[in-house]
């Protein structure tokens, strides 16, 4: 198909206006009436039996009109394993966990109520680490056999693991036997949050066979059906409605405050609201695992890798979520887009008593990349090689076989690395230098592969309005990415009609068709074809219609760029189709369009994970930075980033370089100042002082983006994803930089300035 | 006391009301006056989000009483446009310094506090002005960028 | 969300005193760090907002002297380029408190009755030789503000008192002054150590010095070692690493999940010298 107008322009989000007049609704904005209002009583302490919990003090309390506690509410629900209860059950495993709510006539006696709650527990030993989790001394589960497992789930019995994930090809003994040169190395992230800056909130109108819930859910399919699962409903007693999103990143995915309104309005008959505050959605929604890695990389002299052995921890926190997909995709994309004949990664997904590891823009990709991108660094040192030659002397190219075994196709990472490179003048650039004030500067670039979750499903409705105007239905989520311009990008690029002319229709699970999820970089990509399919026979119907109204055989209709012509000279343009009276009394113009990617899957070998397609999407990129480190002080200032990603085929360049800009400074703040840092199982910094999220201040990055397109076989236009992909390779290629500035080799992020002013001079760049 | 009646000017109407002493600004305008286009992100003064003009000045609604805004004017993100788009409001658009669109409001009030002191402000000025406002959407270069293209139009 | 309390609106100082004296209540000037607290989980019963009091409002001049309402909030000092001038060190302080929005509600005398070392305006004002005017019924009394914090988040103020103003001596000419907060990000952040120092020159000649600093002690505190070793000095043959180690002396910062004693020792050591050197040009060009 030929794309043409709007596929390739920077159309402004449709969804702009609503927001600078205020008039979008977030979740917190929605209210119904004679709604109560919910407040939840958390662990105060990280593990522990629960020995007493009374809550007949705050019963008592006038206002309250309901109180639940965990015996009364609900099966366990999770993603792949339901180990989590809605509200605690028998055992506590971190601080903040659910252990009773509160539904009451106003937010103040809900919270009152909450305080008057008692509780006694009997303090178990907290895991409190990775090193804690392996130990097993202390188990945070004593047994998994007792909860249902959905899929994907490996854990060991007797043991904090919750999953296992290995990737084997080739001979890594051999392969090492092969080498010239081999690195070993221990890497660590620490645990992020996504800070989103909308709180989790959710509004829920139940009874025993009917229960409606308003939510900025991320994924209003996954979350009906975890609901559904665990409250006993029919998928069709549910209604997932979906309220704007203020910022997802993965943390709004899974279902977290709506299970606890449902079980409150269904139990008080009455509507019942709950808006986290930033404390509890620090400690007690979801965050990026931290993770501990082992590297060992081998290569030849000449620089080309020989073998590859991973070992990587999760720390999950308390209970799965999406810990064993972050496990599976980063496992995935643990070697980065090299080639490597000869690779063995263990990824072990371990629960502690933390808060829960789950989704974070990537799934793991960000940290993997942390790992294997600083290792080739240190390999490049090793081989007194340029980083960016030794890249590009192993990155995977059309025709590579991968990892998994997989022929690689459409792979623009050598594209993208000499781009960014470019984009920061990396030839014209030394790997370190000292200005006259003493500052130091360096470079480093860093480069990721990463998946799309498959198989997925998508699809969607398209109906045109009596007046000409379409509609689309889908369940992608707009959540800042853009997917509400890009849609009806793709309906306009069929049928020539208006981009003002086409919607998309607010989400609710009742109404809208299904879609698997708005996480994964996914959504331009599959609702991408699905309405390529849908406005095709949107077309179709047209045709047919504008034929008989002419008298003429429906092929013998010419359409270009909206126009319907015929031979004796009938003319009519699709956006006068309304006015035409083309439609009345016609039986309505609408179609489906449906995509899914089983056809396409192989699935992984149980055992190596080789698979010959993996996943219908690889994305690819590079970013390049660099910084000037003050030595004295240990502040670090990100002077340039240049970025290149394969879009495959850019529907919107604004809406791609929104989301690389914005995950530049994202993954600024992951290089160099956010952690949520905990002591004995407690938060300490739950807070947005000291959790620091980048300002206006720390921003200010000379940002120089390259959209790379090398278009995708199956992609609608090409297209591959970008949201993701966009923070990606941002914090190695700054802690690269960092590195190669101070002569020291980091291996943690954040690099803070404490361990610059500690850093002794070690490495060879 | 523990609850007061106030009269507060709110985008230029008159708004008369008993309030509780505990109830804050933010709540005000989003729970007694249903103007939720102000957002509370953290309510500790920490995010900007709630950023409204008060009196002129840029605050955080959240770390204001209401009975503190009686006599008061507050402009908040419904009273920016007029028949047209503000200035501000539409280079945003133009620019795409909306994402998520969260902290879309309070930066928007920010941005018109530093506009109405500096009419014709550098980056760095700009930066300083809207360092209480986290967006993490953005990255903040093309709101820059916007505050810059507004100014220009304004003037 | 706030928890349900008690508000008081007094409309003297006198009564502001008494009321307070009687039901023990918190006293509310910007909020924004008693509204902060609360929104945390701290309850207060009673509250007692001073806006309504005019001798805290406003900033009066003398021939010597500014008098600095307790009220005067951040932002009135960044945005009059007086203080810029004159008082380079309190500019700083007063810029960098949170965020405009803070500035516009958060006043000097609310960040000086909170009492935590880590003040933005208590580095400069103790550099200044602020004096704290305070009331009570039994009329006003002066403390240098060296003597104003008695430990961390404790002051000199009695039950019936509270700060009316600050009192800051206009410094002599050939006066420049430098704060510097150090900061993990670059705006809306807490300092992690901060120095501020002052010099007055006599020729070449450091006639007057004064060194403040900032979270390295339960409270701000002036740092006399480094003083001795600047006052007398000729300015071009201070020792800058000498100068950091002797304020790093009269410093006992403690580690906490945010730095380490020995972090903020080593910052110390190098942002004295900074400061100083800041503050030593700004005294060369300061005409008045």
């Amino acid at each position: 198909m030929t794309p043409h107008y709007p596929i390739g322009a920077d159309i402004p989000r449709k969804d702009g206006k609503a927001k600078v007049t205020g008039r979008a609704k977030y979740g917190a904005d929605w209210n119904l009436s004679g709604q109560l209002y919910a407040a939840v009583y958390h662990s105060p302490i990280p593990h522990g039996r629960i020995l007493r919990l009374d809550v007949t003090r705050a019963r008592a309390l006038p206002g309250v009109r309901c109180v639940l506690t965990g015996a009364e509410c609900g099966q366990r629900h999770g993603q792949f394993i339901a180990d989590q209860p809605i509200l605690a059950v028998d055992k506590v495993r971190y601080v903040g966990e659910p252990v009773a709510a509160v539904a009451a006539d106003t937010l103040r006696i809900a919270k009152e109520a909450v305080a008057l709650i008692e509780a006694e527990y009997e303090p178990l030993p907290v895991v409190d680490s990775i090193e804690d989790a392996l130990a097993a001394e202390s188990l945070v589960h004593e047994d998994w056999s007792q909860y249902t497992i959905y899929g994907l789930t490996h854990p060991v019995p007797g043991s904090n693991i919750i999953d296992r994930y290995q990737l084997i090809r080739g001979d890594v003994e051999q392969g090492f036997a092969q080498a010239d040169v081999i690195v070993e190395s221990d890497f660590y992230c620490s645990m992020l949050q996504h800070v989103v800056m909308e709180t989790h909130a959710a509004l829920a109108d139940a009874t025993d066979d009917e229960l409606v819930i308003y939510s900025p859910a991320q994924s209003p399919f996954t979350v009906r059906a975890a609901i559904a699962q665990c409250l006993g409903y029919r998928y069709d007693q549910v209604r997932i409605v979906c309220t704007e999103i203020g910022g997802g990143f993965g943390c709004k995915a899974e279902p977290k405050l709506e299970p606890i309104v449902a079980v409150l309005s269904r139990a008080a008959r009455r509507p019942v609201k709950l808006v986290y505050d930033r404390h509890e959605e620090f400690e007690a929604t979801v965050t990026r695992a931290p993770c501990k890695f082992h590297l060992k990389t081998g290569a030849t002299r000449d620089g080309k890798l020989t073998a590859q052995q991973i070992t990587v921890w999760w720390d999950t926190g308390a209970y799965g979520t999406y810990g064993p997909r972050v496990n599976y995709n980063a496992g995935y994309a643990s070697n980065g887009p090299y080639a490597i004949l000869n690779c063995h990664t263990d990824g072990y997904c371990l629960v502690t008593n933390h808060s829960l590891g789950s989704a974070y823009r990537g799934f793991g990709v960000s940290e993997v990349a942390q790992a294997h991108e600083t290792q080739m660094d240190e390999l490049a040192d090793r081989l007194g090689m340029d980083p960016l030659e030794f890249r590009l002397k192993n990155v995977l190219r059309d025709g590579s076989v991968s990892v998994t075994g997989e022929v690689m196709e459409s792979v623009g990472v050598a594209q993208c690395l000499e781009a960014a490179a470019a984009n920061l003048d990396w030839d014209r650039k030394p790997r370190r230098w000292i200005t006259p004030d003493g500052m130091l500067h360096g470079k480093g670039i860093a480069c990721f592969i990463k998946l799309t979750g498959t198989p997925s499903t998508t699809s969607c409705l398209l109906r045109m309005n009596e007046d000409g105007s379409l509609i689309i239905e889908s369940a992608s989520r707009e959540m800042g990415q853009g997917v509400l311009t890009v849609l009806p990008q793709f309906a306009a690029s069929v049928l020539g009609l208006d981009l003002d002319r086409i919607v998309v229709a607010p989400v609710d699970t009742a109404m809208v068709p299904y879609d698997k999820t708005t996480t994964s970089s996914r959504s331009t990509f599959h609702s991408g074809n699905a309405v390529l399919e849908a406005a095709g026979e949107i077309l179709r119907q047209l045709k047919a219609l504008v034929g008989r109204k002419w008298g003429v055989p429906p092929e013998d209709v010419q359409f270009q760029e909206g126009l319907f012509s015929d031979a004796a000279g009938h003319r009519l343009h699709i956006n006068d189709v309304g006015s035409s009276g083309l439609l009345k009394e016609e039986p309505p113009v609408m179609a489906v369009g449906r995509f899914g990617s089983k056809d396409v899957f192989d699935p992984p070998d149980a055992h190596t994970h080789a698979s010959s397609r993996p996943t219908i999407m690889w994305m690819m990129g590079a970013q390049a930075a660099e910084v000037e480190v003050d030595p004295r002080t240990g502040h670090v200032r990100v002077v340039r980033v240049g970025a290149a990603h394969d879009v495959g085929r850019a529907v919107n360049p604004l809406g791609c370089l929104q989301q690389i800009e914005g995950g530049i400074v994202m993954g600024m703040g992951h290089a160099l100042l956010e952690e949520m840092i905990y002591r004995d199982g407690v938060l300490r910094n739950g807070n947005m002082v000291d959790y620091k999220v980048p300002t206006s201040m720390d921003a200010g990055i000379d940002c120089r983006i390259t959209l790379v397109e090398v278009p995708h076989p199956e992609g609608p236009y090409g297209v591959k994803g970008i949201g993701e992909p966009a923070v990606a390779p941002t914090s190695p290629a700054i802690s690269n930089a960092v590195s190669a500035a101070c002569g020291h080799r980091f291996r943690r992020i954040p690099i803070k300035p404490e361990d610059i002013l500690s850093a002794k001079e070690d490495a060879a760049c | 006391m523990r609850s007061k009646e106030i009269q507060v000017t709110v985008n230029g109407e008159l708004y008369l009301r008993t309030v509780s002493v505990s109830t804050t600004l933010a709540e005000f305008l989003r729970e007694d006056l249903g103007m939720t286009g102000t957002k509370i992100g953290c309510n500790e003064g920490e995010c900007g989000a709630c950023t409204v003009l008060f009196n002129g000045e840029p605050v955080n609604s959240c770390l204001v009483l209401a009975v503190e805004a009686d006599g008061g004017t507050v402009l908040t993100v419904e009273g920016l446009a007029g028949d047209e788009l503000h200035p501000l409001q539409q280079a945003f658009l133009d620019v795409g310094a909306v994402q998520c669109g969260f902290c879309t409001p309070g930066m928007l009030l920010s941005a018109k506090a530093l506009l109405d002191r500096n009419p014709h402000p550098d980056e760095a000025f700009i930066r300083k002005n809207i360092e209480g406002n986290i967006c993490r959407c953005t990255g903040y270069d093309r709101i820059v960028q916007a505050i810059l293209l507004a100014a220009e139009r304004m003037s | 969300m706030l928890n349900a309390f008690e508000l008081y609106t007094p409309a003297t100082v006198e009564e502001a005193c008494r009321c307070r004296a009687e039901t023990g209540g918190t006293l509310l000037a910007g909020g924004t760090d008693v509204l902060v607290a609360m929104h945390g989980g701290k309850a207060h019963a009673v509250l007692i907002d001073l806006k309504g009091l005019a001798p805290l409002r406003g900033i009066r001049e003398t021939e010597t002297h500014w008098h600095l309402g307790a009220l005067t909030p951040h932002y009135a000092i960044e945005a009059d380029p007086v203080w810029r001038a004159r008082c380079t060190c309190l500019y700083e302080g007063c810029s960098q408190v949170g965020s405009v929005q803070i500035r516009h509600r958060g006043t000097l005398g609310g960040n000086l009755c909170n009492a935590v070392p880590s003040a933005d305006s208590a580095g400069p004002l103790l550099a200044l030789d602020a004096v704290c005017r305070i009331a009570s019924p039994a009329g006003v009394r002066d403390v240098p503000l060296t003597e104003f914090f008695l430990g961390a988040r404790r002051t000199v103020l009695g039950p019936d008192e509270l700060l009316q103003e600050i009192v800051v001596p206009k410094p002599a000419p050939h006066t420049g002054s430098c704060y510097i907060k150090y900061t993990r990000r670059r705006a809306m952040d807490l300092a992690l150590c901060g120095v501020t120092v002052l010099v007055t020159l006599d020729g070449g000649r450091i006639a007057a010095a004064r060194v403040a600093l900032t979270t390295a002690a339960p409270t701000p505190i002036r740092a006399p070692g480094a003083e001795a070793y600047l006052q007398g000095r000729q300015a071009d043959r201070v020792d800058l690493a000498e100068l950091g180690r002797r304020t790093a002396a009269d410093a006992s910062p403690r580690t906490s999940w945010r730095a380490s004693t020995e972090f903020r020792l080593t910052l110390l050591q190098e942002l004295a010298g900074r400061a100083f050197t800041t503050a030593l040009a700004r005294a060369k060009e300061d005409p008045t």
